[in-house]
């Protein structure tokens, strides 16, 4: 096993998917507190999804590198969603369903014409141990974007998840916020469905801050459980994985969801109490 | 200025799905007084704050020639986010971000404001966990962050057993008397209207009677704003 961990600090080529995974691991362990509360977990699911028939259409495109189309395609998909809300009277969850098959399948279709079912699998369930230097910067850009929004903008989101009433009457544009965070989220999925696959993507941005939020007692503990969880089951995943002979995506978020597991257990112990309302 | 009406509406007409909500209501407001706003469920009272606010359009005009406190109807939140007291004020009290801790002079200042509730000890208490009063304390708490000169409280007493209501009501006035604020209590009841109650708006729609507590609160008046409900001012009634 030690000897696994330390190929990543020697071999050249395996270097850039340790850093990669850790900044996959620092957005989504960031960013999962302010998707959980903001109720975003199911949109950015759909977001996923949708990066398929980005892929496709790369591919279509001749580009050897599909990840511009999949992101263009992410964040399209997070706008039409957002602004479909606005002239629906669908619950939200039934437009993001309509929107996670129909991109999802309009994607396979697109893809399957073009390549069969080649590399379908590393799509879907992401295969790291592909990621080179390109895709570590790229991932480093989006760690950082992450970090950046989350430090000027976290508040403003949180005041936005504990009521939009008392957020409006304070001068918070409640449209601006859910753009910003809409376009993030796209962003975000997007950038990192080549490491860990579009089925696994989503488990990153949720169930950090899930295992967090069932122990923590106070907005700075939900942070950092939710990045210690992200930074561990990144790591574990991917060395356990690798040692295995597993694919490192899924160990990721077996691990994560190992973490999650052990926090509903000792919720009763240390977690807060919430009242009957 | 300090004779200038700290709130003055003119001819304010909120209109949805081709409806009135709020009608055609032009009102001023003098500083330093303790003011109620009562009307029938679906009056227009919350739109009209919501004009005020600027939360909603509207036709007419809006003056205001202060800072405002809101204090929201019975507020719905996600109590099961983890969040204490401290945390939630300093959302809207620092730049920097809660989740990296929050800072020390903005602790001294939230505990200022929780003083000013008579709710200190609630500092770290977990948001989720608060009863009714406790939140409406809280929430009074955070409306004073900006020492309002105008303070709007939507129903201030719902969620709010009597004796805490009546605790509630004495910090109102309190802060009314000793900041020269004028708070606006909102109320589909007669409970918001007290001895200390300076002036009474009865909205339904339009206007309805502007004027002194004590002139105006005859039973025909709540019974013409009321449409006739006269339960609610059953206990006066009878006398």
């Amino acid at each position: 096993m030690f000897d696994v961990i330390a190929n990543y600090f020697t071999n050249d080529w395996q270097l850039p998917i340790l850093l990669s995974v850790v900044c996959v691991s620092i957005a989504s362990g960031v960013l999962s507190p302010i998707v959980i509360s903001s109720r975003m977990a199911f949109f950015s699911d759909a977001v996923a999804h949708s990066t398929l028939a980005g892929v496709a259409l790369g591919l279509l495109l001749g580009l050897g590198n599909p990840v511009i189309t999949m992101v263009l395609m992410g964040v399209m998909v997070a706008l039409v969603i957002a602004s479909l809300r606005q002239f629906t009277t669908l619950a939200l969850d039934t437009l993001l369903g309509v929107a996670m098959a129909g991109s999802l399948a309009a994607g396979f279709l697109l893809y399957e014409y073009q390549k069969g079912y080649a590399d379908l699998h590393s799509y879907l369930f992401g295969q790291p141990s592909l990621l080179g230097w390109s895709d570590f910067w790229m991932l480093l850009f989006n760690a950082t974007i992450s970090l950046l929004v989350i430090v000027l903008f976290s508040n403003r989101f949180l005041l936005l998840a504990v009521s939009r009433p008392l957020a409006q009457a304070r001068r918070v544009s409640v449209a601006r916020y859910e753009f910003l965070l809409i376009v993030l989220l796209g962003l975000v999925v997007s950038l990192s469905v080549r490491a860990v696959g579009l089925l696994m993507v989503n488990a990153l941005l949720i169930v950090p801050a899930a295992a967090s939020r069932n122990i923590a007692r106070s907005v700075r503990g939900m942070f950092i459980g939710s990045m210690i969880v992200a930074i561990i089951s990144g790591l574990t995943g991917l060395f356990a994985g690798d040692f295995l002979g597993l694919a490192p995506a899924p160990a990721i978020v077996v691990t994560a969801v190992l973490c999650f597991i052990v926090s509903q257990v000792l919720r009763p112990f240390i977690g807060h109490h919430v009242a009957e309302a | 200025m300090a004779t200038d009406p700290l709130l003055v509406c003119e001819h304010v007409t909120v209109t949805a799905g081709g409806r009135k909500l709020v009608d055609d209501v032009s009102l001023e407001l003098p500083r330093g007084k303790l003011i109620a706003l009562i009307g029938p469920n679906g009056a227009g009272k919350t739109t009209l704050l919501r004009a005020i606010l600027g939360l909603v359009k509207y036709d007419g005009r809006v003056r205001i020639n202060g800072r405002i406190g809101y204090v929201p109807q019975r507020l719905q939140y996600d109590r099961t986010l983890p969040m204490n007291v401290m945390e939630f004020m300093a959302l809207t009290l620092q730049k920097r971000p809660v989740a990296f801790g929050v800072a020390s002079r903005v602790k001294k200042r939230v505990l200022e404001l929780l003083d000013a509730v008579g709710a200190r000890k609630l500092a770290r208490a977990h948001l989720g966990g608060l009863s009714g009063g406790e939140l409406q304390r809280v929430m009074l708490a955070s409306a004073l962050q900006d020492q309002p000169e105008l303070l709007l409280l939507d129903e201030p007493a719902a969620g709010v057993d009597i004796e805490g209501e009546a605790t509630f009501n004495d910090l109102i006035t309190q802060q009314v008397r000793e900041h020269n604020a004028t708070a606006v209590l909102v109320s589909h009841d007669l409970s918001v209207v007290s001895d200390l109650t300076d002036q009474v708006v009865c909205l339904n729609q339009s206007l309805k009677c502007v004027g002194d507590a004590k002139d105006l609160l005859t039973a025909e008046r709540i019974a013409e704003v009321f449409g006739g409900h006269k339960a609610v001012y059953g206990h006066h009634h009878h006398h």
